[in-house]
């Protein structure tokens, strides 16, 4: 079941590269929707349809020796952590094709290649195999590195290289630690199952090391400070639907990776580490915020939006309890939501008005002559992601505060002043550029179609929706988050008894 | 069947809402068709629905014990968010009050938006105004107020930002944002830290705490963390409330449309204050938070009057007797009179919509809103002169009217522990009495000037909410009577009751004596100009931001960037400088030369023979 999401973008891929040049140009977009769109029910079937609830651990396995004298073994399988994140890959896959403007260049390699990234991100999510996550997790980089170097913007080839130098350490460095875990503990396989009864093995120093190199590749890729300087680039020289898989979902796999291959294969070395992660964790919430505040570029500062946003799951994934992971994970899934809708819309205020500048842009609010339904989606958007409630970044952000403030209440305390922040520059961001006097002689936008609102309507329904009931956003990740947590250190909390009883 | 529309009153921001959702879908495309009206009158009938049977419910609710509800929201990890509603007396008589205020201003911007194409904006984000505050005096949690109070900061931005093409008013749309946010997260961070304390957010359930032996041992044993976490639950209502220091955003939100100002000043402030006094049983576990409760309050109530006196525009001379009297609810709640700041919210509230309803009715025609070019309007706007003075009496201190009565609990509760504070407030309600009578003087009175040489009174959608507020006003001791709330001829201490009409006496008698007498030269300056710039610049606190709060984040932000673009960034780029430059420069070391290269090996192959032959030894 879950091979169907690997090989039918891979399939499909194939397919669509052996149309012939001439009708490829007008048929390679409606087939693609329709494969993405497939896909995206397939994986929503099994979200909604397949999934148990009660179960937390790995579901609908699939375990084939691949090559069994290196211990690489095609075994496949998602719990709550992974599945949201998978449809989350199958929805902005979708959304991805179908923002991407009818005259693309290259259509046939164009689509070929996002099929083969949003495979390669599902193979990385579902892999029960460490290798076969590296695998994936390179697979899915190469298309990504054409992607952005093809499509992008005009420094495209700078942020491109430095994306591919960026995240081909990210994977050696991951390489590296899964070879060593496996190697030195013993295990006779890369099979995740095996590989984490045989962790105990590892002495306490060995097992800290890996960690840490697993936090430095995944902290590349998620990234964490001061490893994002390929993001601003990456993300603001790539074609919005670039943008929205990059920023949406691949860097995912960084924060993904944290919590599978950190928090759940090395348990004592992480709870070792907790206290300086949540440090990290805060570092990065504030520093992303406050650099964001200081951009000029409102598509970099959407980017940098998302190197604060990632540092809330790092600090919860630090906190570890049942809470914070899940809001941790819902997390992962909202900020997927509000970073892609934020990069359509941006790109499409690009696309209109021919500029990213802030202190260009003005008054597309105006309800004639400017863009008011893309400004309106904007204003939405831009507060989903500082946190107001209402929305889904709010019941996220809630939950890993929640989580986290019986462990480390004075991080906490920093990282809500992190969403004040971020509410700074969102506000920034929008009175510069919804708000203000239209320049009537360069305000000749061409018209925005209903193409181009359809993706943005459809995601802020979703955030709308899950932030207003936020059951749909954790009962998948709920159990997960329970049987990975930390129980909870009862000192630290009230006895149920002593709880209000009305005298 | 007012049984079961009381039971159903949670049912009254649903209409809002519907009505608030409907009308924002009046985009420029339907507008073209329909004109932007409709969603004026679908508004105003969905308030004119709540309003309806928030009525109809109150019978059935009066003097009986209150309706609890409970709607599960979020079940997750351990975690219950489950939405608490209480109906009672209390709640849906605010929720009259709030509906009364909605409808009447929207019916007024139905005559006000007569020259605006934005009806659909501006209704819906009224109606989302009167669906948030109802549901929030409906909610009995701190966790859903704050979500509510958190979504309202979004609204007001909105809805200050509504003519966005001034500069002035997305300045001021931005402030208020920011400011009521930081309240708010100042809030958040409250209830997070109350969680593990108390472990309920149910205001009823926290009462209970705050009062029962647990609350009180720990009160003794954490005196530290109460103080802290009670300043941080204050912080919210500051913000909301524009308390000193969050003050400034309410001056600048006057830049909005008279509607939402209508709303702003007399019941959206309240929303915060009405917080506040549901958390008053947990901040009286602090003495600490009490006091600067009472501190912030005086302070406030003391400087908004101050700077109103200084004014010239004329909605601004109306923004800060908001605050002050706001202030004036903080000082309630800080010595615990509860029922007085509810009483004092309710006086407040119809006053200020009345004074503002009026001030809409001449700045809509005559244009301007500098008090100083107004004068002589009496002749011409005897409706809404009358109006004024109504407002006016309802706000300070003047029997009969609501203001004497809220104002005389206030201090009738103060004199025997805090007699300062009595002689404070005095003061202030002789100032809030001056200001008042200076910008009456200044529109009514005097010569016409040229702005106002052709004025008369508006049409019905302007008159009739006035007079009908009007009307309110003047019949509110007899409702504070009904709800039993007045004292009885003997409690009243007669004392006080005098020196409080004293003070408002003298501030009225004294703002018409200089204001009226020609002897005084016009425009009135202050004895020393210092103060009065002091006072005319908002004791300059847009300065005092500047160089602290909002200077600050700028100059760490532009750090951070620096830091990120040289120091990471640069250090990133100068990896791949290096690389670059060293395989450019090697590139010279490949000469073609069959003997060099044969060298290097020879020199290789002897380092790692030399370098085996230590390492084994």
């Amino acid at each position: 079941m879950l091979s169907v999401l690997i090989w039918g973008p891979i399939l499909g891929a194939v397919l669509l590269a052996c149309i012939p040049v001439r009708p490829a140009e007008r048929t390679t977009r409606p087939l693609a929707m329709v494969i993405a769109g497939s896909l995206l029910v397939w994986s929503l079937w099994l979200l909604i349809g397949r999934f148990d609830l009660a179960n937390g651990s790995g579901q609908f396995q699939e375990s084939l020796a691949w090559i069994s004298a290196l211990g690489l073994n095609y075994s496949l399988g998602v719990d709550g952590l992974s599945l949201p994140l998978v449809v989350l890959n199958t929805l902005l896959t979708w959304v991805a094709i179908y923002s991407t403007p009818q005259s693309v260049l290259r259509p046939r390699l164009y689509h070929v290649l996002i099929l083969l990234t949003s495979a390669g991100m599902t193979g990385a999510l579902v892999a029960q195999n460490t290798l076969l996550f590296v695998l994936f997790y390179e697979l899915e980089l190469i298309p990504l590195y054409l992607l952005l170097a093809i499509w992008g913007g005009p420094r495209r080839e700078y942020a491109a290289i430095k994306f591919l130098i960026y995240t081909a350490l990210s994977g050696i460095l991951i390489l590296g630690a899964f070879l060593a875990t496996t190697w030195l503990s013993g295990a006779p396989s890369f099979d995740l199952a095996v590989v984490s009864s045989y962790i105990n093995r590892l002495a306490p120093a060995t097992q800290l090391t890996l960690v840490v190199v697993l936090l430095l590749g995944f902290g590349i890729k998620a990234p964490l400070v001061p490893l994002h300087t390929w993001l601003p680039d990456a993300y603001g020289e790539a074609s919005p639907p670039v943008a929205m898989m990059l920023g949406g979902v691949l860097a995912k796999l960084g924060t993904y990776g944290l919590v599978r291959f950190g928090l759940q294969l090395f348990p004592d070395a992480w709870t070792t580490l907790a206290p300086t992660l949540a440090i990290w964790g805060t570092v990065c919430v504030l520093f992303g915020a406050l650099t964001a505040i200081a951009q000029k570029d409102i598509k970099r500062m959407v980017a940098y939006s998302s190197v604060g946003h990632m540092g809330y799951v790092l600090f919860a994934c630090a906190v570890g309890t049942p809470l914070a992971l899940t809001g941790a994970m819902g997390q992962m899934v909202a900020h997927g939501l509000i970073l892609a809708i934020l990069f359509h819309l941006v790109g499409v205020v690009e696309l209109k008005v021919g500029t990213r500048e802030l202190d260009v842009l003005n008054g597309l609010l105006n309800p004639l002559r400017g863009l008011p339904s893309i400004s309106a989606l904007l204003v939405l958007g831009g507060m989903a992601s500082a946190g107001i409630p209402g929305m889904v970044g709010f019941v996220a952000e809630f939950l890993i505060f929640q989580g986290s403030y019986a462990t480390f209440p004075l991080l906490t305390l920093l990282c809500v002043a992190g969403t004040g922040l971020t509410a700074v520059y969102f506000v920034i961001l929008l009175n510069r550029t919804c708000f203000g006097k239209l320049d009537n002689a360069t305000a000749y936008y061409p018209p925005v179609v209903w193409a181009e609102k359809a993706p943005a309507l459809v995601l802020m329904g979703l955030i709308l929706f899950l932030g207003l009931q936020p059951t749909w956003l954790v009962r998948w990740s709920e159990p997960t988050a329970i049987a990975l947590g930390r129980p909870l250190t009862t000192a630290t909390l009230p006895a149920p008894s002593s709880i209000a009883t009305p005298s | 069947m007012a049984q079961l529309l009381s039971q159903t009153v949670w049912l009254i921001p649903v209409y809002a809402l519907v009505g608030a959702i409907l009308t924002a879908l009046w985009f420029p495309g339907i507008t073209r068709r329909t004109g932007p009206r409709p969603a004026g009158y679908l508004n105003a009938l969905m308030s004119a629905l709540a309003l309806g049977h928030g009525l109809l419910a109150w019978p059935a609710l009066w003097q009986r014990p209150a309706l609890h509800l409970d709607f599960t929201w979020l079940q997750v990890a351990g975690l219950d968010l489950t939405l608490p509603v209480e109906i009672s007396a209390l709640s849906v008589g605010a929720i009259i009050l709030i509906c009364v205020i909605n409808l009447l201003a929207q019916v007024y911007a139905i005559g006000y938006m007569e020259m605006d194409w934005g009806w659909g904006r501006l209704f819906s984000l009224l109606a989302f105004f009167e669906a948030g505050m109802c549901a929030l005096v409906l909610c009995d949690s701190l966790f859903f107020s704050y979500i509510i109070l958190e979504i309202l900061t979004l609204a007001t931005y909105l809805l200050i930002g509504f003519w966005f093409c001034q500069s002035l008013v997305v300045t001021g749309a931005r402030d208020a944002f920011l400011t009521k946010r930081l309240g708010d997260l100042f809030l958040l961070m409250g209830v997070l830290a109350l969680w593990p304390i108390a472990g309920t957010w149910d205001f009823t359930e926290l009462a209970a705490w705050a009062t029962s032996a647990a609350g009180r041992e720990y009160a003794l044993a954490h005196p530290t963390t109460l103080a802290l976490v009670g300043l941080a639950l204050i912080a919210g209502p500051m913000g909301k409330c524009a308390q000193f220091p969050f003050h400034l955003w309410l001056d600048e939100a006057m830049e909005g449309p008279i509607p939402s100002s209508v709303l702003r000043n007399s019941v959206v402030v309240a929303v915060g204050a009405w917080v506040l006094v549901k958390l008053e049983p947990v901040l009286a576990l602090s003495p600490l938070a009490m006091q600067a409760t009472v501190a912030i309050g005086a302070i406030t109530a003391l400087g908004g009057t101050l700077i109103a006196l200084a004014q010239i525009d004329v909605k601004r001379t109306l923004s800060y007797p908001v605050s002050a009297y706001m202030g004036l609810v903080f000082v309630a709640v800080g010595t615990g009179q509860t029922q007085t700041a509810l009483v004092l919210l309710l006086t407040h509230a119809l006053a200020a919509a009345l004074l503002m309803l009026t001030v809409g009715n001449f700045v809509w025609n005559n244009i301007t809103q500098d008090v100083r070019a107004y004068g002589g309007l009496w002749a011409r706007r005897p409706i809404t002169g009358l109006c004024f003075l109504v407002g006016l009496a309802g706000l300070v201190a003047l029997p009969p009217l609501g203001g004497f009565w809220a104002l005389l609990d206030l201090i009738d509760g103060l004199w025997a522990t805090r007699p300062w504070l009595v002689g404070l407030i005095l003061v202030i309600n002789g100032l809030a009495a001056f200001g008042q009578v200076r910008t009456f003087c200044l529109v009514f009175c005097g010569r016409p000037k040229p702005m106002t040489e052709r004025s008369w009174e508006l049409h019905w959608p302007f008159v009739l909410p006035t007079v009908v507020m009007a009307g309110f006003t003047l019949h509110l001791p007899l409702v504070l009577g009904y709800l039993g709330v007045l004292p009885t001829w003997a409690e009243v201490n007669t004392d006080l009751a005098l020196l409080l009409v004293l003070s408002s006496m003298s501030g009225i008698s004294l703002a018409a004596l200089i204001y009226l007498s020609p002897a005084i030269p016009k425009p009135v300056a202050f004895p020393v100009p210092a103060l009065q710039n002091l006072v005319a610049y908002d004791f300059y606190t847009p300065k005092l931001y500047r160089v602290t709060v909002v200077g600050l984040v700028d100059v760490i932000s532009r750090l951070n960037n620096l830091v990120d673009q040289f120091l990471v960034d640069g250090a990133v780029n100068l990896v791949g400088l290096v690389t670059l430059w060293s395989g450019e420069s090697l590139k010279y070391s490949s000469s073609g030369k069959f003997q060099l290269y044969i060298l290097t090996m020879l020199l290789g192959l002897a380092g790692v023979a030399l370098a085996s032959f230590f390492l084994s030894h």
